[in-house]
């Protein structure tokens, strides 16, 4: 065929090396709506869920049950299930219809009907009903904190770069596993010594995540991962009894978590049972609801490539971050891992959680550049942070990101690299060096930073474990490399596990060890002259307009006298 | 289905007492006895009732005392009294669910990290024997006084047995 | 609620909901037009999905000369040696990584390397699970080092030891589309000086966050594609490999 000049360019775009399929129903290669998902139904004999979406009590698979037992209020059940979709849809998206009524009704869905009314809503009322259904009032973001050679005095720089740009969470994951611990506390040091009260996680297997919780080496946890069948439960080496004690055993210590999942999980690990996304995710939303776990990451997360190769999938990933929110589950919304090859398309991907607001807009913005992110690179990244502020600035949108001036980020990265350092000389650690500090205070990447000797630092980091120790010793340690204000920091976050305040939905930390959760910050919006509005919080609303590189009409220093 | 119209009478009271009622609270008030979202947060609204497994006092969590070692790591642990209050606060705000799973790990304090970490690994699948998870149930339930949970692995022993989770179904 | 309310109408709403509802709780099942039909009108359950293969039905598989199955694994006796669990799939019903690398060529490579470091290698073939993980944990408890290698069929590799749980690693490679041959002959090497009780420099890799957004569809296809070949209950069987 004769090469058509115009198409041939297009074939060039970005847009082209994406991965798109066609559905495919059998294997779960569909966003809603498969032809395999059940049909919506519930019978209640004496109080007991004895059919869930056209199963009889008989066919349960593990977590059917756990669901019927845990996860449906069986009282509201019947009633709800007499609503139509439609008309939930609609309330969904109705400010006038307050969010506590909702959340009373979506307590007596079944996943197949919960699937049902997300269906039947386009994208822009699933933004109404977001900015309506999410707990907490005031959005914010978190990010991701690694890089490729897990190099420590990056992490903790990136660190307090990421806690002065106003992020309330921070993730690390090791590229090498046995890293772990190091990172954990490289992220923990470099948050506190910039901005205190950020909380700091570290996605490992989830038995050493909970162990290094427990030392309090991290204050929260999040990868802890559901599915939606049985057999990819399993092949997440768990069943939702497990996960469900998991959960209590975080508790148990004083320490935030909320669980993971998302859609194309169950696709990409080869058994859907045929099943859409939207309904695994359902599944999996309930399963969170059921264990009592305050919130949950969904939203395609590591797996979006899946739902973002099907028709309709990011209108679905959408759909399930407002279903997990209708739940009264806190959201961290996803727009964590790389999309797209386009631009534009992957700031589509975001576009619904950021003009909503979420808990969390991004549940792993890269708080470094793309190519040292070992989650395999996010949504948006460190050079990608002008690009957002702008885009605040334009939409008057709070998206958790706030502006940094260039000498601050140099003076918290200094500090954030001088705390690691203390803290490996106060724990045996393998030496960091001045020379190491320095690069890691003007770094962008990984690849500015000496090399540093990774066989010792693993050696540095079982030694640690072996030894026994915990958060008290890293107080020390800061202590005695004269960093007293970090220690103390480090102690009062530490404290908070005592408290137990941040184990409410939605939590995180202000000013002052405030604690700020749908409890004391929940969403009331009800439309106009309701809710979060970005220009009232005036204190941000200020920071996000002075842009640094707004030209002051007072005064054109570039062109005036 | 046979109902007299006294019935249908009775049944119109209640439906309109309870949605007067609703109308009145706007959500089911909370025992006064309980604390709820006014409490909240602790560390800043009740710091007096919240103390370490030791019994130290917030007050007593400083620099000082941890490099003095009056501090402990085991200091920085919640205790089944204040869970018990989060679990109040959870619920009175309209979530029970997290005041059972606070409730579960009221019971767990008082199981060491590393016991605490291999009843989480035996609970994993293809781990245990269902002799083995009902093991783990009468210690939880006899040594650390915790029904619930004991209760928790029992159950599981059930259903693993049926959906083939059991060590060997693999 | 601002307006009074009617004792008439709840009255009225009371009856209409009694007529409406029978004596026990029954199945609320939506009008039909909410069950999702085939295109032929047939209702579709889980049921009539594809079984899994089993290599007598399956019409992908070909047995290969250089893949010879020797009957059902032992456990090791020699420390020296790593053991390389592949995934249910692989070299006999897939030949190809995600990439394109035959599948004849990795096993070459990660051989190649054990053998450089002085140590013997044994293939196993995995039936129990698609999942890499799950592959070298079974792998590492018939392992004479405790050190296993396991692969899957579209080029994702860890390498393993006894004492760790299924789900994590001494080292992943969780990006398939990134491997190249030296990297596998890498991986051989690493594991290898694992199992000599070494503590190697991990194998550098590339990060490569474009390759998920390319390829993360496919490998998907691939892994169900897998994940049809797995037969629960099935005993790992030894690979007598000719490579030669």
């Amino acid at each position: 065929m004769k090469r058509q000049k115009r198409f041939e360019k297009l074939e060039k775009r970005p847009v082209h090396l994406d991965g798109l399929v066609q559905e495919w129903d059998d294997e779960g290669f569909v966003a809603l709506n498969s032809k395999n998902d059940p049909a919506p139904s519930i019978k209640v004999e004496d109080g007991q869920i004895v059919e869930l979406d056209g199963k009889k009590q008989e066919d349960f698979d593990l977590i059917d049950k756990y669901i019927a037992e845990y996860g449906i209020d069986a009282t509201q059940a019947p009633k709800t299930m007499k609503m139509s979709a439609v008309q939930i849809a609609n309330m969904l998206c109705d400010p006038n219809v307050p969010r506590k009524k909702l959340i009373k009704i979506a307590n007596g869905l079944t996943p197949a009907k919960a699937e049902a009314v997300i269906s039947e809503m386009n994208f822009a009322e699933m933004i109404m009903a977001t900015q309506k259904m999410r707990p907490r009032k005031t959005p914010m973001n978190q990010c991701h904190i690694t890089n490729t050679l897990d190099n420590p005095v990056q992490l903790a720089a990136d660190a307090a770069e990421a806690a002065a740009r106003g992020f309330a969470e921070q993730e690390t994951t090791p590229a090498i596993a046995r890293y772990a611990p190091l990172n954990a506390i490289s992220i923990l040091v470099g948050s506190q010594s910039s901005r205190p009260g950020v909380l700091t996680q570290c996605s490992v297997e989830e038995a050493e995540e909970l162990s290094l919780s427990m030392r309090g080496f991290t204050s929260y946890a999040e990868t802890i991962s559901v599915y939606g069948t049985d057999e990819v439960f399993t092949d997440g080496d768990d069943t939702p009894w497990s996960k469900g004690f998991l959960a209590s055993c975080y508790a148990s210590r004083g320490a935030k978590m909320r669980f993971t999942s998302g859609a194309g999980s169950e696709a990409l690990m080869g058994n859907t049972e045929g099943k859409s996304m939207l309904y695994l995710e359902a599944r999996c939303i309930y399963l969170t609801k059921a264990t009592g776990v305050q919130g949950l990451q969904n939203g395609g997360v590591a797996c979006i490539g899946i739902p973002g190769s099907v028709p309709g999938g990011i209108r679905e990933v959408m759909g399930e971050n407002l279903l997990c929110m209708m739940m009264d589950l806190e959201c961290a919304s996803g727009n964590d891992q790389a999309f797209s090859h386009s631009d534009i398309r992957r700031t589509e991907r975001m576009m619904g959680q950021f003009i909503a607001g979420t808990d969390f807009i991004s549940s792993g913005y890269a708080a470094e550049e793309n190519k040292d992110n070992t989650f395999a690179g996010s949504n948006m990244d460190a050079l990608d942070y002008d690009d957002y502020l702008a885009m605040e600035r334009d939409l008057v949108v709070n998206g958790g990101i706030m502006p940094l001036d260039e000498q601050k980020a140099i003076k918290v990265r200094n500090q954030g690299a001088r705390a690691i350092q203390a803290v490996f000389k106060g724990l045996d650690l393998p030496e960091i060096t001045d020379e190491e500090v320095e690069a890691a205070t003007y770094a962008s990447s990984s690849d500015d930073l000496p090399k540093r000797d990774m066989v010792q630092d693993m050696k540095g980091a079982k030694d640690l474990l072996d030894r026994g120790v915990t958060v008290v010793d890293i107080i020390k340690a800061l202590n005695e490399g004269g960093l007293s204000e970090v220690a103390d920091s480090v102690l009062h976050l530490a404290e908070q596990k005592i408290t137990g305040d941040y184990l409410q939905t939605s939590a995180v930390f202000g000013k002052d060890w405030n604690c700020i959760s749908a409890i004391n910050d929940n969403n009331d919006y009800e439309g106009p002259g309701t809710g979060y509005r970005l220009w009232q919080d005036q204190e941000k609303w200020k920071k996000i307009k002075d842009i640094s590189w707004a030209v002051d009409p007072q005064n054109m220093k570039d062109y005036m006298n | 289905m046979n109902i007299t119209d006294k019935e249908v009478k009775e049944i119109t009271a209640r439906v309109i007492a309870a949605l007067e009622d609703r109308e009145d609270s706007g959500e089911k008030q909370s025992d006064k006895n309980e604390l709820d979202a006014t409490d909240y947060p602790l560390y800043k609204k009740h710091p007096e009732k919240v103390v370490t497994p030791t019994g130290k006092t917030l007050e007593d969590i400083n620099l000082e005392n941890v490099l003095k070692q009056k501090v402990q790591p085991q200091d920085f642990r919640i205790t089944p009294q204040t869970l018990k209050m989060q679990g109040e606060i959870a619920k009175n705000a309209g979530r029970p669910a997290i005041q059972n799973n606070l409730q579960r790990a009221s019971e767990l304090t008082n199981v060491p990290d590393a016991r605490l970490l291999e009843m989480y690994n035996a609970l994993r699948p293809y781990r245990s024997s269902k002799q083995e998870l009902l093991e783990i149930a009468a210690e939880l339930n006899d040594k650390y006084q915790a029904p619930i949970c004991s209760n928790w692995f029992k159950e599981a022993a059930e259903n693993y047995e049926q959906a083939h989770k059991l060590k060997g179904d693999n | 609620m601002s307006q009074k309310i009617n004792k008439q109408l709840v009255d009225q709403i009371v009856r209409n909901v009694i007529e409406n509802t029978s004596e026990t709780d029954q199945a609320i099942l939506f009008n039909k037009e909410e069950k999702p039909q085939s295109s032929d009108g047939q209702q579709i359950s889980a049921e009539n999905q594809v079984k899994n293969f089993t290599p007598e039905n399956d019409p992908n598989f070909k047995q290969l000369d250089w893949f010879e199955h020797v009957g059902t694994v032992k456990p090791g006796r020699e420390k020296e040696e790593v053991v390389i669990a592949v995934s249910p799939a692989f070299a006999e019903v897939f030949r190809k990584t995600l990439t394109g690398l035959l599948h004849w060529d990795v096993l070459r490579q990660l051989t190649a390397g054990i053998e450089e470091e002085g140590l013997k290698y044994r293939v196993i073939k995995i039936y129990r699970t698609s999942d890499v993980s799950f592959c070298a944990s079974e792998a590492d408890q018939i392992s004479g080092s405790g050190i296993s290698i396991a692969i899957q069929s579209k080029g994702t590799t860890i390498i393993h030891q006894k004492d760790q749980e299924p789900l994590d690693n001494l080292e992943l490679f969780p990006q398939a589309p990134v491997l190249t041959l030296e990297t596998y002959r890498a991986i051989g090497r690493n594991a290898a000086r694992y199992a000599k009780g070494m503590s190697p420099d991990p194998v550098p890799t590339v990060n490569d966050m474009m390759a998920r957004v390319q390829y993360q569809p496919l490998s998907g296809l691939m892994h169900i594609q897998e994940t049809r070949r797995v037969q629960t209950g099935k005993d790992a069987e030894e690979i007598c490999l000719k490579l030669d």
